[in-house]
């Protein structure tokens, strides 16, 4: 079945624009014929490697009322393939001292091993083994979807504040997959086959859709010869389909998501915006990174200064917001209100800072702090070995090159406080009017005559497990 | 600013080496500076960063008194909010605009601090550590807010099953001791914590003669040898009472806080085993096989892989100064929480009456040996493992000696281990959720220390 092919060395994965410096990780890059992409992380500290694999394919690209089947094809993965039994993939990597798992999220899916530099081989043959030849036994499918409800249970329906979050991502991409949790609802999972699955993988798991990233004590020539014996072989998906997503309209209504809950003695206001991801706008996405250290970078934010230190309205206050995304991403703006202080009152002092951001912009001081914080991040990164591999995965799988990691630092270095104002008035005014306007959120205790009073999005408490469902704020499913 | 230090004359004695150095998991130096301060340290110049990581052994939260719940944990939270000329606003600003990390941390056991800083920063990141050890102001503002900041932790994880059932299991398996106490304290006994107890913790806890220091990174023996005494050689001798040990309580009781919500988290505890304990290696292997893999492990196997019954479940030792346990945590759904309780005690059963087979005892060697590099990859990993040996008064060559036992265990000896340590009826077992068919001994209607 499988074809081998003669596979040989490529140039590096091109480069998008011209940048010079040091690069943060100095990663080597490689591509097999049959399309895999390889980089290699070389870090001789310890004799170890990490070993993953991403395949750009997540809960994103599911088929609508599939939700769960990119996570559930996940977990499947640790269930019996071309010469190993259900559930010997891990066993062997830890009968060889390693560790692994895998996690899914709206636009990849991931397997990593970490383990002794010696057992790179067998482990790049299990992983490539897994590749294209998935064949679990069927009563381990049956057994893993009561796995992956349980999952759902302890993750999202067990705490109020899973399903707030999940309701905050539906309420903002409205038909937009992202809205839909990367574990599923539940209703749909219960009804998940191996069909299901095995449709999702022949579409989407193969060389030309996957990354192969090393990160060790190894050279990049090491690698690219092992990968050539092992993965080269492996025969590429003849059409990868296009991540064409279905597109949210143009809303008009505001959307405020109200939860009360008898387990909630903090409450959370939340306000959700949709901006671009890195792929989407480079230049706003680098200056959204610098508004969100300048506002929500810990104690001396911006907004935990102001809502916390100075107004004594908030425990706790910040913005965050991620970069790595394949389409729009959320930027979520947050605050724990003090006891007594009215979540109204909350929120009003959080848009009074972002009418400042988007007024008075930001400062040249705190612009070149923001900056040099940033830029020592990444040493700090380097300190590590799954992190720098993790960095290249999440950007290589959300549409940025190699080179937007390595030359980071540079790039943050060329934003100026215009650009910040200019993004922080065309994304999160306050008072301005957006195609995708933001999603606000209560997460309140029941005290009934307390409800704001507004065009309410209503959310009672779910009465069982199954009638209301959500994700975590941050999409992400780690497992098997 | 620092000239001083040049005049001071630098005494290092590092430690021959073992005598397999090839063997050696990690070249660790002992490092003691002109004053007498002893540190461990692995040097590594490849990256310009170091760690730094101490521990005041004894001085945690275990010495809290009932009405003052939380005061370990508030004077970690606030040493790092101003010292010496510096409010809490300059001395934080100094920390993010310099990169430094640096914060304070406490268990039952031990008060610690953790320091995080480029080559580039070094000097004034070791000032600004001495600073906040020796001169920490608790300004009221501060303070009140770390106390604010608790309070609204403590609200946060009320809707937080995992938390709730480890409160109630240190409530049922340490009662009347002080480790059943909320180490993060009450709504209630943090507001009445003042700043004369927090001025009065760093005098009488926070000694030269109780600290372990362990040190990863872009230093030189004999730099750090001098860094020191700078940061460390102001403190005074203390003395400190300790915590009588303790036996688990309650064995053999179910307790139910029931909560409305879809599955039901399972905490379970018994009697567990020392890690200075001849038999702790032996006993490692036990549990690898038994539930600590997580997964290939026996309740992995039986409850996840085979029946879909949970997620997770993993077993592993308490290790604690006066209390040893061996717990076991997972989580289900209402209707199987009694199916679940018997996979566990069967398991228990049939660890303790079958042999183990070779086959599992070499996996378990193998991973046990094999992935302790793993846990090496980063200076703060290594500091903190180097911290935890330190910590339990184990002896520098510890890691060989824990791999030579490791690999000596018989099959004999861990059936001797597993009947020395497992015993299915002294478990405590917490259950919060609601759970169908299970007959509870004892049920919360409130979670203690939390108001």
């Amino acid at each position: 079945m499988l074809i081998p092919l003669q596979a040989y060395a490529q140039t590096d994965i091109k480069a998008d624009s011209p940048v010079q410096g040091e690069k943060v990780f100095n990663a080597e890059t490689f591509k097999l014929d049959n399309g895999l992409e390889i980089i290699v992380i070389p870090n001789h500290r310890t004799p170890v490697v990490t070993h993953m694999v991403w395949y750009k394919v997540g809960g994103a690209d599911e088929t609508q009322g599939k939700s769960g089947i990119a996570h559930f094809m996940e977990h499947l993965m640790f269930k019996g393939s071309t010469g190993l039994a259900s559930g010997e993939f891990s066993k062997t990597v830890r009968k060889l001292g390693g560790n692994d798992n895998a996690f899914t999220g709206q636009d990849y899916t991931a397997y990593f091993q970490s383990i002794a530099v010696e057992h790179l081989e067998k482990i790049m043959t299990m992983e490539a083994g897994r590749m294209r030849g998935m064949n679990p036994p069927l009563q381990e499918v049956e057994s893993e979807r009561k796995v992956i409800l349980e999952e759902r249970r302890q993750r999202t329906d067990n705490d109020p504040r899973g399903r707030f979050g999940e309701q905050m991502n539906a309420a903002l991409y409205v038909n937009h997959p992202y809205g839909t949790p990367v574990i599923g609802w539940f209703h749909e999972m219960e009804k998940l086959t191996w069909d299901d699955a095995k449709t999702f993988y022949d579409k989407w798991y193969g060389p030309n859709n996957a990354i192969l990233i090393v990160s060790g004590d190894v050279t990049g020539a090491e690698v690219h010869e092992l990968a050539k014996k092992i993965y080269g072989p492996l025969k590429r998906v003849e059409t990868i389909p296009e991540r064409n997503r279905t597109i949210s309209p143009p809303l008009h209504a505001q959307t405020k998501v109200l939860q009360r809950h008898p387990a909630i003695a903090q409450a959370i206001i939340q306000r959700n915006y949709r901006v671009p991801s890195y792929r989407q706008n480079k230049k706003d996405s680098l200056a959204l990174q610098v508004i969100e250290e300048i506002m929500g970078g810990g104690a001396t934010s911006r907004l935990y200064k102001s809502l916390v230190i100075e107004q004594k309205l908030a425990t706790s206050a910040s913005m965050s917001y991620r970069a790595d995304s394949w389409d729009d991403t959320t930027l979520t703006v947050y605050a724990a209100p003090a006891p007594g202080k009215h979540p109204e009152e909350v929120e009003r002092a959080l848009e009074q800072e972002l009418r400042k951001l988007v007024s008075a912009g930001i400062t040249e001081d705190e612009l070149q702090d923001a900056k040099t914080r940033m830029q020592d991040a990444a040493i700090y990164a380097r300190d590590s070995l799954s992190g720098p591999a993790m960095a290249f995965g999440h950007a290589l799988a959300t549409g940025s090159t190699v080179d937007d990691v390595e030359y980071w630092p540079q790039r943050i270095e060329e934003i100026t406080a215009e650009q910040a104002q200019n993004v922080a008035q065309r994304f999160l005014d306050p008072d301005g009017k957006y195609d995708h306007p933001p999603v606000t959120g209560y997460l309140l205790p029941p005290a009934p005559k307390e409800v704001p009073q507004e065009n309410i999005q209503k959310i009672e408490p779910a009465a069982n497990d199954n009638a209301a469902d959500v994700p975590p704020a941050n999409s992400e499913e780690s497992t098997p | 600013m620092r000239t001083a230090l040049f005049f001071i004359l630098i005494v290092i004695f590092i430690l021959p080496a073992p005598l397999h150095a090839r063997d050696k998991v990690l070249d660790i130096q002992e490092v003691t500076s002109p004053g007498g301060i002893k540190a461990w340290l692995v040097e590594d110049h490849s990256i310009p960063i170091i760690a730094l990581k101490f521990s005041f052994k004894g001085a945690g939260a275990a010495l809290d008194p009932a009405d003052k719940q939380g005061l370990s944990r508030l004077v970690s939270n606030t040493m790092d909010e101003g010292a010496g000329d510096l409010d809490s606003q300059a001395f934080q600003k100094e920390l993010r605009d310099l990169s430094i990390g640096l914060s304070f941390g406490s268990g039952r056991d031990n008060f610690g601090g953790n320091l995080k800083t480029l080559t580039r920063n070094k000097e004034r990141a070791f000032e600004l550590m001495h600073l906040a050890l020796t001169e920490p102001r608790f300004d009221p503002e501060p303070v009140g807010r770390m106390i604010a900041s608790n309070q609204s932790r403590i609200r946060s994880s009320l809707s937080d099953p995992d938390w709730m059932a480890v409160r109630l299991l240190n409530d049922m398996a340490f009662e009347n001791h002080p480790y059943a106490l909320n180490s993060g304290g009450t709504l209630s006994t943090l507001q009445s914590i003042t700043v004369i107890d927090l001025e009065n913790f760093g005098k009488f806890r926070l000694g030269k003669n109780n600290l372990k220091i362990s040190v990863a990174g872009d230093i030189t023996p004999e730099e750090l040898a001098t860094t020191l005494d700078n940061i460390f050689g102001d403190l005074p001798d203390v003395s400190l009472t300790s915590p009588p040990d303790l036996e688990t309580q309650n064995q053999g009781q179910i307790a139910l806080y029931e909560r409305d919500i879809p599955q039901t988290v399972i905490e379970m505890i018994q009697p567990g085993i020392a890690r200075t304990d001849p038999d702790f290696h032996t006993a490692q292997i036990m549990n690898y096989v038994l539930g600590g893999s997580g997964f290939g492990s026996r309740l992995m196997e039986e409850v996840r892989e085979k029946r879909g019954l949970a997620y997770g479940i993993y077993s592993g030792f308490y290790l604690s100064d006066h209390f040893k346990g061996f717990s076991v945590s997972t989580s289900t759904a209402n209707t199987s929480v009694k199916q679940v309780l018997d996979i566990i005690k069967a398991e228990w059963t049939k660890m303790l009456n079958n042999p183990v087979s070779q086959e599992e005892i070499d996996n378990a060697k193998s991973y046990l040996i094999g992935s302790l590099p793993l846990s090496l990859t980063s200076t703060d990993s290594i500091a903190s493992l180097l911290l935890s040996i330190q910590a339990d008064d184990l002896p520098i060559d510890y890691l060989e000696q824990r791999n030579k036992n490791i690999g000596a265990a018989s099959a004999e000896d861990i059936a001797r281990v597993t009947k020395r340590i497992l015993a299915p009826e002294k478990f405590v077992t917490v259950l919060v959720g609601k759970p169908e068919g299970i007959a509870a001994t004892k049920t919360y209607e409130t979670l203690p220390n939390v108001e």
